[in-house]
């Protein structure tokens, strides 16, 4: 499975001005251009698993997720804030860097599992490669992603 | 959207998150990756909370369905219900105030939900 294939440029967002938690959900959310009903349930969904443990996993990453009736596929958006957000993260550092990934609940758990495990290892690979900073173009973003991937 | 099917949907991806948090694979798969899943009394109580803004007819049928399917709602992906993959009557498929209105599949009984493909 490649998470290149799965991201898209319009769903990548480098500048995200939120400074909560909760808002950093919202305005990953609005990229998948659902209907305002399903934003809603998709957003208390991603709530209630940060409920039920943080999904920030320290250095500077995050990577919200769940299982929704909401979506027909596996779905990826990306966001990154300058400034970083408290995300009551493992480590207690701000979170600069947000992988969001929603599946749907009759997918197969696998493929879910295996591209939470590998955004994992390529959010790690970002966080420790120099040129992610700098990135302004989200074209440039996903070609960081295929790269680090292969 | 209809308001019961919006807490019906909410249930199920609560239910969904329940099972996995209970089911100690992907638990362990998860604690791989470094994802906690911990708090279950903080998902039980929001199930709670949930369950208690469905209407008496409706929270009886969701217990029900519960039961027997382990889930509540169906999606319908191109005039499929996806709880048993029958074709869903065209009238109420194409009918354009179709999520305004609580729809059970004429099959399986599972209330339906469209997702937007």
């Amino acid at each position: 499975m490649k998470l290149s294939e799965i991201l898209s440029p319009e769903r990548i967002n480098l500048d995200v001005k939120a400074t909560t938690k909760d808002g950093v959900l919202k305005e990953l959310v609005k990229l998948l251009k659902l209907s305002t009903p399903a934003q809603k349930n998709l957003i208390a969904t991603l709530a209630a698993r940060e409920e039920l443990g943080s999904t920030g996993v320290g250095n500077g990453i995050a990577i919200p997720h769940c299982r929704s009736l909401v979506v027909s596929e596996l779905v990826i958006v990306v966001g990154r804030s300058k400034k970083g957000i408290n995300y009551q993260s493992m480590d207690r550092k701000r979170a600069n860097l947000f992988f969001l990934i929603v599946a749907p609940p009759l997918g197969d758990p696998g493929r879910y599992l295996i591209a939470l495990g590998k955004i994992a290892q390529v959010a790690g690979l970002i966080c420790g490669d120099k040129r992610a900073k700098d990135i302004k173009q989200r074209k440039q973003f996903l070609d960081l992603v295929k790269e680090l991937e292969e | 959207m209809n308001p019961q099917l919006q807490i019906l949907i909410a249930l199920q991806d609560i239910l969904f998150m329940i099972r996995e948090a209970k089911d100690p694979s992907q638990k362990k798969a998860m604690d791989k990756i470094g994802f906690k899943m911990d708090n279950l009394a903080s998902l039980e109580s929001t199930k709670s909370d949930l369950e208690s803004q469905l209407s008496l007819p409706i929270l009886s049928e969701y217990n029900r369905l519960k039961q027997r399917y382990g889930r509540i709602v169906a999606p319908v992906i191109t005039g499929v219900c996806y709880g048993c993959f029958v074709k869903i009557p065209s009238a109420i498929h194409t009918s354009e105030s179709r999520d305004a209105t609580l729809h059970r599949c004429e099959n399986c009984g599972m209330f339906l939900y469209w997702v937007e493909t």
